[in-house]
């Protein structure tokens, strides 16, 4: 039953994040809209009940098995893009590298300047 | 004999008239994919996600159930992505403190490295002839698969070559930010985290929670608003270069 609540909360959440996402015509999804609504109500209540902390818990755990079944289309259909696969992999493979690093030299820089007076 | 292979043709009907032995074969390939990981040292290089697919591929393929008819099954299991996704926002919540501590770097970065996330990929690509189909499929690379798709989309790419583009992208954001923090001498986990789901989306905040909630919640939050700045930039560019 704990589980179920904290399910549920979550259900809701999603149907509300659907409701915003197609009401005011957002080209965001409404799973990525009711997570930002539970943060804020979570943050304006002040605090998060265990049976909600239980659940998100327990479908974070197995997120990589609910992307798998996407993933394993990737393998049925790879022979479609044959044409483009070197195209591909050098512009993700080089633009990941580059981004992350981009990331984490702006990121580190910024928070350095901002951290100095807090550590 | 012909007795035998009808009762069994008859079988696999019954099996996969209902979407049970899809659900089976994914939570199998999950639990088998988490041991295997374990078993190998936990590479970077070959994540949980990426085994497990290999795995059903293999399934799927040697059944004779067909594709089509699998994911028709597993989409019980996939559903969940939505509930999953709102998940998300606990932890986001639960570590509000550092993020409030970390609020300008975050706004800082956030512009600069989700258009570069996009952007690198996608002049490498056009300086290579890649046509307008393939650029609209990679530009929303880094972005979590759901809200990935619909900009794919609305772009006119193929929402399959998205989704490799997805995979291979967490994966390689996965290895990149191992190698980067190590180069670039960064320990913060929320900047690790942050990273992450910054680049890699979900496979990347798989990763992340496996460092610390920390760093996944960072990687929570980069995966959220990465996602949720694309889908607006994008569209936007898009319509400006026509």
């Amino acid at each position: 039953m704990v589980l179920l609540r904290g399910f549920l909360t979550l259900v809701i959440f999603f149907l509300l994040g659907e409701a915003v996402r197609v009401l005011a015509g957002l080209p965001i999804s409404g799973g990525v809209l009711g997570m930002i609504m539970v943060t804020f109500t979570l943050m304006v209540r002040g605090r998060v009940s265990d049976e909600l902390a239980a659940a998100s818990q327990g479908l974070i755990a197995v997120l990589v098995m609910l992307i798998s079944p996407g993933v394993v289309g990737v393998f049925f259909i790879a022979d479609r893009f044959s044409d483009h696969w070197l195209t591909v992999l050098v512009a993700l493979s080089v633009g990941t590298m580059l981004s992350v690093l981009t990331t984490l030299w702006v990121m580190k820089k910024v928070a350095g300047v901002e951290g100095g007076g807090d550590d | 004999m012909i007795d035998g292979s009808g009762s069994i043709g008859e079988l696999m009907a019954v099996w996969t008239a209902g979407p049970m032995l899809s659900i089976a074969m994914t939570l199998a390939a999950f639990l088998a994919a988490q041991w295997i990981f374990g078993k190998i040292r936990r590479p970077l290089w070959m994540p949980p996600v990426l085994i497990a697919a290999v795995l059903l591929t293999a399934v799927v393929a040697a059944s004779g159930i067909g594709f089509e008819k699998y994911q028709q099954g597993a989409r019980w299991l996939t559903v969940l992505l939505g509930p999953a996704t709102v998940a998300l926002g606990v932890p986001l919540y639960q570590q509000m403190h550092h993020i409030r501590a970390l609020w300008k770097p975050i706004l800082v970065t956030l512009p600069i490295a989700a258009t570069l996330a996009a952007g690198y990929a996608l002049v490498i690509a056009w300086s290579m002839g890649a046509s307008p189909m393939v650029m609209a499929s990679l530009a929303p690379k880094s972005v979590t698969a759901p809200i990935a798709m619909g900009i794919a989309e609305q772009l006119g790419g193929s929402v399959p070559l998205t989704l490799g583009a997805l995979l291979i992208t967490g994966v390689l954001a996965s290895l990149f930010v191992e190698w980067g923090t190590r180069w670039l001498r960064v320990k913060d986990e929320r900047i690790i985290g942050f990273a992450l789901g910054l680049n890699g989306h979900a496979v990347g905040t798989a990763r992340a929670f496996e460092i610390s909630p920390t760093a996944g919640a960072f990687s929570s939050l980069g995966m959220g608003l990465t996602g949720i700045f694309t889908a607006l930039l994008l569209p936007l560019l898009l319509s400006f270069a026509r």
